[in-house]
């Protein structure tokens, strides 16, 4: 990745977005932008105080979150930051709107409400897995200060001596696009809809799960707990849409499914480096039991999640932004592309997106402070629900978010697992008025 | 604790269930641990208030500068009335929905037509024509109850967009006839000039999309053709 480095105090560092990136901030709207969080829930109250410390220590370490959004003649850029990220307290629903004003001062939040800390990230920054590492690294930090343990380096935990490797700061999809890109075209996916929460309330149902039980399910139709989770929650939106229209009037159903691409690559970038895969079923050539959507989705991963098929995915998003054409657009007039491009490629295609961040697993040092962790995506623009899953501690937390009223898809998902024989104990942050 | 409807396990002190919202029996009297606080964050509008603050402050200034010109030269509105009212019927059309979060469009077009007709009543008025109530007032009625059904029904029934279209264009087709039928009464033109011309085009355009919306292979083929 291209990085301006500073030759002297006055010049701060920039950053190109990467190739995923770039979409973000030409598809934000008023309300409305692409963010996600993870957060941590410690054994004991928060120290604001030593929080602020932790967040400051790991300004040298993480240079790529402490930035912010510019518009550029041509294209958007990271600059770096010159104010502090400022510790807050949390508000009654995750990932409140980040305004293009605030963009600019910051990209990155560092919240707390009693025991939990939460980091939420503008998606320009990094994905799902590079939020982790954060987070895993600021909480890190956080116990260092405040308990005054040594917590070793390795695996998730990184030196914060240490300057940045090249390879965490990278743009990984420039380097493994095939030479042929794939095509985008998709059918329209049925997608839900509802009454809008007017004030951009976000209605957040927790299910949690115990992880074995969920695993054992999932072999036992013989999937991945991915799989598993897509096929319940497709047969979910297939029910709700059962009830709205006759068959032959009906959408596809399908889940968005991020991949991670470090695993397919090698990669240690902490930029973004997945893309997402719409799979799942038509419901109009007939009905579908759960274990069948469960096996499709999984045999869909199977196929299309490859290295090969990947570079092919690649390449479609990296090949416009290398036509010269295209480079020599104003920024505007690409954004107003990229949002049109977004707005039939890019959602149209998934009803519901679950990002799966696997489980992540802490040094014992940390594992003993910390009890619970979580990861959590915003509503999509045109579909008011998502869902994103993390495993920690043996337990594995299931966070449905909805901008609209209605907990219907909540209510049929969580009770479809309960009735294959899955306890699931329910959260939420329901509001007061 | 458990919902009995659901089958999931609640937190303590729940007062019901967070899926189904079934009520949940607590004999106890526990509160439910929140997890998250009660504060909101700072509300955040998506209108657009400081471009309508804008636009409110030029309005209001070249409302009096022409107020000002006007009654200074003349000592009368004269023909600051036509610019003054044209800024007020501006403002209403233009400036007016930026003050509203989601201004609803059933709303503000009746609203904009009315003003329209305001409008062309004082210019009628202003110019001792006879040309109101025969002509502008029966054609903005019916552009605006047409536009307003329009509205309405692409906002509120979610499929047959091909019929709802085809039926406007049909709309639109008979409306050009009214216009002209208007015109020959209040000014005495000649009738079936031009709109037999617009209800042709128009016609045939509805019946297309009617046809279309009939027959599922063709509105895909159309769809696929004409993607934006």
């Amino acid at each position: 990745m291209k990085q301006e480095l500073s030759s002297g105090n006055k010049h701060k560092k920039w950053y190109r977005l990467d190739t995923a990136a770039l979409i973000f901030p030409a598809i934000a709207r008023l309300d409305w932008c692409n963010a996600f969080r993870v957060s941590a829930t410690l054994d004991e109250e928060v120290d604001p105080y030593v929080l602020q410390h932790a967040v400051d220590d790991m300004r040298g370490r993480f240079p790529s979150f402490f930035v912010t959004l510019h518009k550029g003649f041509f294209w958007c850029y990271l600059e770096e930051s010159s104010r502090k990220v400022e510790v807050q307290q949390d508000y009654s629903y995750p990932l409140t709107f980040m305004s293009s004003r605030e963009l600019k001062t910051n990209c990155l939040r560092v919240l707390y409400y009693k025991d939990r800390i939460a980091a939420e990230f503008f998606h320009s920054l990094s994905d799902g897995r590079g939020g982790s590492v954060f987070l895993c690294n600021l909480v890190a930090r956080y116990l260092e200060l405040k308990k005054d343990i040594s917590i070793p380096k390795g695996g998730i935990i990184r030196d914060l001596g240490e300057a940045p490797p090249k390879q965490e700061l990278e743009d990984s999809f420039l380097k493994n696009a095939a030479e042929v890109a794939a095509g985008r075209s998709e059918a329209r996916s049925y997608h839900l809809h509802g009454r809008k929460e007017q004030d951009g309330f976000k209605h957040l149902t927790t299910g949690i799960v115990d992880t074995q039980a969920l695993l054992d399910k999932s072999h036992e139709i013989g999937v991945s707990v991915t799989a598993f989770l897509a096929g319940v929650m497709a047969k979910s939106i297939m029910d709700m849409q059962d009830l709205e229209k006759p068959k032959k009037r009906q959408r596809p159903v399908k889940i968005t499914i991020p991949v991670d691409l470090r695993r397919l690559y090698g990669s240690d970038t902490l930029r973004n480096f997945s893309l997402v895969l719409n799979l799942g079923a038509d419901p109009r050539y007939g009905d579908y039991t759960v274990e069948q959507l469960c096996r499709v989705i999984w045999h869909q991963l199977g196929a299309t999640a490859t290295p090969q098929n990947m570079a092919g995915l690649i390449a479609a998003n990296v090949q416009p932004q290398q036509m010269t054409a295209l480079r020599l657009a104003p920024s505007f007039i690409k954004h107003i592309a990229m949002d049109m491009v977004y707005r039939n490629s890019g959602e149209s295609g998934g009803s519901l997106n679950i990002s799966n961040l696997s489980s992540v697993d802490l040094p014992e040092e940390m594992a003993r402070h910390v009890k619970r962790m979580e990861f959590i995506i915003g509503p999509q623009r045109s579909y008011p629900n998502n869902c994103s899953v993390l495993s920690y501690g043996g337990k594995t937390y299931i966070n449905m978010i909805r901008n609209i009223r209605g907990s219907e898809l909540e209510r049929r998902f969580f009770s479809r697992l309960v009735e294959m024989g899955i306890a699931v104990e329910i959260e939420s942050n329901r509001r007061l008025t | 604790m458990y919902c009995v409807k659901c089958g999931v396990k609640l937190q303590e002190g729940a007062e019901s269930c967070p899926l189904c919202h079934t009520p949940v029996w607590n004999p106890e009297g526990k509160t439910e641990e929140r997890t998250y606080p009660d504060n909101m964050p700072p509300y955040h509008s998506d209108r657009d208030a400081a471009g309508a603050l804008a636009m409110t402050v030029l309005c209001l200034i070249a409302e009096l500068v022409i107020l000002t010109v006007c009654l200074k030269l003349y000592g009368e509105l004269s023909w600051g009335g036509y610019a003054i009212f044209g800024i007020l019927l501006f403002y209403i059309v233009v400036v007016l929905p930026r003050w509203f979060r989601a201004p609803r469009a059933e709303i503000f077009v009746p609203v904009d037509h009315a003003a329209a007709a305001l409008y062309l009543l004082y210019v009628c008025v202003k110019t001792g024509g006879h040309w109101f109530m025969s002509f502008a007032f029966p054609v903005i009625l019916i552009g605006c109850l047409i536009a307003t059904a329009m509205i309405c029904l692409l906002k509120y029934v979610r499929n047959g967009k091909a019929f709802i279209f085809g039926g406007f264009l049909l709309l639109l087709g008979g409306f050009s006839m009214l216009i002209e039928f208007f015109e020959h009464i209040t000014f005495g033109t000649e009738m079936f000039l031009w709109s037999p011309y617009s209800l042709t085009v128009f016609g045939l355009c509805g019946l297309a999309l009617l046809i279309a919306g009939a027959i599922p292979s063709l509105r895909r083929e159309l769809r696929k053709r004409f993607f934006f």
